[in-house]
């Protein structure tokens, strides 16, 4: 269970589009950031759009040991 | 020394296969394996004062709840009838042993229990879809299907293991 790619780079202002491709029901969560996806089900997709400079750790609120990091430049 | 005995026990049931199972009898073990898990879960999430093994409780619940829906479309799209079998079969009678047990137990003890025998099911669960389940799954989307839930299962025994240790020295 993991993120893929657990480290990419973005520009500011671009949507970032998460796609469970697993069986189990996951979340991308980085509460210092805000952002908070909800339950992503199987099959499903959830987006969201960067609109600042940072570095945001983000994991699944379900399964705390997936890890990713997002860079927004 | 006790883990063990119970891995061992618990693995029984799928090593025992005197045949190889046919798809809908695959399909027969994914369905009871995963609600054996849920039901299991429930008991957790009722009983367990600790938060820890209550998050872990609601994550069995989720995802084995998660996985047996896509079990279901995907055995309704195959037109595949999950069978009973002697695995199956065996594994409602540990069910059935386990939960009559873990319902005597409170606390702590309840706890370690419930972790312990977590960390021998899921680890009996892995073996069984190596050795049984997807080398004798027949159908491609079946067995892609249980190639998908393996690494759910490996994460949740390693988060099993992990609470074993926390909840050892409660």
């Amino acid at each position: 269970m993991k993120y893929r790619p657990e480290r990419l780079e973005v520009a500011v202002g671009d949507t970032v589009t998460w796609t469970n491709r697993d069986v189990v029901p996951h979340t991308v969560t980085a509460q210092a950031a805000g952002i908070e996806s909800g339950n992503i089900a199987p099959g499903a997709s959830w987006s969201t759009t960067l609109r600042s400079r940072a570095e945001i750790d983000y994991l699944c609120r379900y399964h705390p040991t997936m890890k990713a990091v997002i860079v927004v430049r | 020394m006790k883990a063990l005995a119970a891995v061992l026990a618990l693995s029984l049931p799928f090593a025992a296969l005197a045949q190889a199972p046919t798809d809908p009898q695959i399909a027969g073990i994914v369905v009871t394996a995963n609600q054996i898990d849920v039901d299991a879960g429930k008991l957790a999430k009722a009983k367990s004062k600790n938060k820890e093994v209550q998050k872990f409780a609601q994550q069995m619940i989720t995802d084995h709840s998660a996985v047996n829906k896509q079990a279901a479309a995907l055995a309704k799209k195959l037109g595949v009838k999950p069978e009973e079998s002697d695995t199956s079969r065996s594994l409602k009678q540990g069910a059935r042993e386990n939960m009559a047990k873990l319902k005597k137990l409170k606390g702590a003890a309840f706890d370690k229990a419930y972790i312990d025998h977590e960390v021998a099911y899921h680890q009996a669960v892995l073996d069984a879809i190596d050795k049984v389940l997807v080398p004798n799954a027949q159908n491609a989307e079946l067995k892609g299907l249980i190639v998908k839930v393996r690494p759910a299962i490996a994460a949740h025994l390693e988060h099993a293991r992990h609470l074993q240790e926390t909840v050892a020295k409660k």
